[in-house]
């Protein structure tokens, strides 16, 4: 008898694995990496004040973009860059008339917290005494190929080029810098924001800076399209609005 | 049985082509001749290139005529080397592992449990664990198990060949028992001369794949012995004889050979037939071309020597006294002694060079 | 952070789907185990060098192809979805990642066991007339039965730990597809440390515990 009763206990612990409270009204939204908390929060009170509700994949802009091009039940997409969001748009990915510039970010350049580095203009990186600067892929990660485009821009590339250390993603760059392993690195001032053991020691003017964007839109595929359509509205209320910049965002609209 | 296969191995092929029909067969020959491979063959666990194996007029494999019975509906009992008991089944699951879904002691088919229990002596075994037993219940499990699926051929593959001499002396009278109780025709391979002397109506003689020579054991034995050197302690001399007395003071029983003359062997207790097998080495037996006085032997038999086979510095002289007797000398004592073919001799045997079965 | 309920949940969704994907991987494990174990046929090798490929190409290319496969677009995905089973984003794909990444190491593990039982023992119970099912249940699996559990223990630690496969095909979604890896990997990128090192000791603690165990088994398999 015992055994049976423990048996049984063993199977509904095993079975609230699955559970999944199943809402109707409950749409995917994918949004990039670094829009993880400021979008839980947007979350948790849409949620409390909408009869819907609203699911998060948070993972790096090209692989999302990547599982929607597969037909992944994605119902709206917050990408880190206009590139990915032009990709799905030319393979008829987007729901027409539904893409919107939402944010904007600032780009800055973080070092070690107990740093003496001194950067008033981008060309001190071409001091001697910063030897390695980390970079997010800039081929790939939005955030490098803004940096890279910036440092081009500036003329200073091909100059800068050899001290560029690649890095997998913004949270690899903050890891690199806190470590000292890299005397400078490249991120979004919301990324620098999380890390205690950076600092911030030159803030990319927004005028001189890369035009950084982040666009949204609803996925073409989604069977839910009205309540993106809402979601996508709470996020660009006031309500929306305040938390993002309360994050360090810049908000575009 | 008709046996007729090509089975390719290491270095060479072993080509068979034999028919024979005999109680107990035995398959003679040195280590790696491919004796386990035919027998593997036969029970159909091994693939054959070309050839026959028919058994009672029942076709078990023809590559001519497409025909391959798996091992399952051979009906072959197969006792390996090892035993290879099932090491998670107790002695009681083993046995009957063949024998269909009766779990408990009842009459199946033809044989009983009971019987071959009995018979081998392992009903105190039953719910033994495999580990437990000793090299000789091993054995006499695994003939058990072999026996009781019912099988129309049994196949021996060296079953003593692990066992020290002592365990082998133990183990050789059930295996007669089994022949001569239970009926089944049986393929026994062996390099034991002693074994085919004791068991077999019939010997094959396999040397690197091919047969060379066949026929009853006794007379084979002597063309055997001229193709290949025996190792020193497998010549015997193997007899059939009546029990006639036994006198446990003086320590020795009477027996008489089937030509009548009579043998003491060292005591026994009546056993339970009259007709018992009695073994002595070639290289026990004196001869003499003077009847003897004053020694210990209890057997002097006169007789005529028939033949000397001579091989290098050993000669084996086959004497006829009653039933015929092979005695191995060095070339010099026949020299010395002169002897011939037709030379009338002395056999001169101690009581206790003899051992029963 | 610590113990707390998401911490819970997570824990045990992981567990649950890496349980199901090994149980679910089990039989076929074993037949294809046995197969390679004991038969022969031309190409042999491979189909046996298809089976292991994903353990040793990047999950991530793993991941790729099983999302090019099931994803709403394709043919396989198209099909299932018109049946109403979807494998994209939700449990049913990280149970397909875990299970696709750790059946080559339960396939290996099991082969080697039965590679170990004398198949001499097999071909005995032929001769006595057992059916081939009959021998596979009453010999070859009691006697290889140890290798198996190891085998599926691995696998399950193998499962538990897998993450490239899944954050491609079942995507990280909190409450409903995450699994500790990819907890861990979202906190390391939200720079949230201490509350990845919680979840870290958890995976530790549970990997060490199912390789140990699986290890024991096979050495006491071995002793028998």
């Amino acid at each position: 008898m015992r055994r049976n009763f423990i048996a049984a206990i063993l199977v509904a612990a095993f079975l609230t694995g699955f559970v999944e409270v199943a809402r109707a009204d409950e749409i995917l939204v994918a949004a990039a990496a670094s829009l993880t908390d400021v979008l839980n929060e947007i979350g948790a009170v849409y949620r409390s004040k909408s009869k819907n509700s609203v699911n998060f994949t948070f993972g790096p802009s090209s692989t999302l973009a990547r599982q929607i091009e597969e037909g992944a039940p994605a119902d709206l997409f917050f990408s880190a860059d206009l590139l990915k969001m032009d990709n799905l748009d030319k393979t008829g990915r987007l729901e027409p008339g539904t893409r919107r510039n939402l944010l904007s970010n600032q780009l800055v350049i973080i070092a070690p917290v107990d740093s003496k580095l001194f950067i008033s203009s981008p060309k001190d990186l071409l001091k001697a005494d910063i030897k390695r600067i980390a970079l997010a892929e800039p081929t790939s990660v939005p955030v490098g190929v803004y940096s890279s485009k910036y440092l081009t821009d500036e003329g200073l590339w091909d100059e800068v080029k050899p001290k560029v250390v690649p890095v997998q993603d913004v949270r690899a760059t903050l890891a690199s810098v806190e470590s000292g392993n890299v005397e400078a690195g490249f991120v979004y001032k919301t990324d620098a924001a999380t890390s205690k053991k950076v600092k911030v020691v030159y803030e990319v003017p927004i005028d001189k800076g890369p035009k950084i964007t982040y666009p949204v839109a609803i996925v073409k595929e989604s069977k839910k399209k009205a309540v993106a359509q809402d979601f996508m509205n709470f996020t660009l209320s006031p309500v929306g609005k305040g938390a993002f910049k309360k994050y360090g965002f810049v908000v575009i609209d | 049985m008709l046996l007729r296969c090509r089975i390719p191995l290491a270095h060479f092929d072993l080509d068979v082509d034999v028919a024979f029909d005999a109680r107990v067969a035995s398959i003679f020959g040195p280590s790696g001749s491919g004796k386990t491979t035919l027998l593997d063959a036969i029970a159909g666990l091994r693939d054959i290139t070309a050839g026959e194996i028919e058994i009672d007029g029942s076709t078990l494999f023809s590559s001519a005529r497409g025909i391959d019975r798996p091992p399952r509906e051979r009906g072959i009992g197969y006792v390996p080397q090892e035993g290879a008991l099932f090491p998670h089944l107790s002695v009681r699951k083993n046995i009957l592992f063949g024998a269909g879904r009766s779990a408990d002691i009842s009459r199946l088919k033809g044989i009983s449990v009971e019987h071959v229990l009995s018979v081998l002596e392992i009903g105190s075994l039953l719910d033994r664990a495999v580990k437990k037993l000793s090299g000789g219940e091993v054995q006499r499990v695994a003939l058990a198990r072999a026996i009781l699926s019912q099988p129309r051929l049994l196949l021996l593959d060296e079953p003593l060949a692990s066992l020290d001499i002592g365990l082998k002396e133990k183990i050789l009278p059930y295996l007669a028992r089994v022949r001569d109780e239970f009926r089944i025709p049986m393929i026994y391979v062996t390099h034991n001369l002693t074994e085919v002397l004791t068991l077999a109506d019939w010997v094959l003689m396999i040397r690197q794949g091919r047969l060379v020579t066949q026929g009853v054991p006794k007379e084979a034995l002597r063309s055997m012995h001229a193709i290949m050197q025996l190792p020193e302690d497998q010549f015997e001399n193997v007899f059939a004889v009546t029990f006639v007395e036994s006198d446990p003071e003086a320590g020795r029983t009477k027996v008489r050979l089937q030509a009548g003359q009579e043998l003491f062997i060292p005591y026994l207790p009546r056993p339970g037939s009259d007709t018992i097998q009695i073994r002595i080495s070639a290289d026990d037996i004196l001869v003499a071309i003077k009847r003897p006085e004053g020694i210990s032997a209890g057997n002097v038999l006169p007789g005529t020597v028939r033949r000397i086979d001579a091989i290098d510095g050993q000669a084996i002289v086959t004497v006829a006294a009653g039933d015929e007797f092979y005695a191995r000398l060095t070339a010099s004592a026949v020299k010395r002694l002169g002897l011939v073919e037709k030379a009338p001799v002395f056999l001169i045997m101690k009581t206790r060079s003899f051992r029963s079965l | 952070m610590i113990f707390s309920l998401e911490t819970w949940h997570i824990t045990l969704f992981s567990l649950a789907v890496g349980l199901t994907s090994t149980l679910v991987i089990l039989p076929f494990g074993i037949a294809l185990a046995w197969i390679f174990a004991r038969k022969e046929w031309p190409f042999k090798s491979v189909i046996e060098t298809l089976v292991l490929l994903p353990l040793v190409m990047p999950p991530v290319s793993t991941g790729l192809i099983l999302l090019k496969i099931f994803g709403r677009r394709n043919p396989v995905g198209q099909w299932l979805y018109e049946r109403g089973v979807e494998i994209v984003f939700n449990w049913k794909g990280v149970l397909m990642a875990m299970a696709v990444m750790s059946f080559p190491l339960l396939v290996r593990s099991v082969r080697t066991s039965f590679t170990e039982v004398n198949p001499r023992f097999e071909q005995i119970a032929a001769t006595l007339g057992a059916s081939p099912l009959r021998i596979f249940f009453v010999i070859t699996i009691p006697l290889a039965y140890k290798g198996i559990i190891a085998g599926a223990l691995l696998a399950f630690s193998r499962a538990l730990g897998e993450f490239g496969a899944t954050i491609l095909l079942a995507g990280n979604i909190p409450g409903k597809t995450q699994t500790l890896s990819l907890a861990i990997y979202s906190f390391v990128q939200l720079g949230k440390d201490s509350d990845a090192y919680t979840l870290l000791g958890i995976t530790v603690a549970l990997a060490f515990l199912f390789v140990w165990c699986s290890e024991w088994l096979l050495r006491s398999a071995k002793k028998a």
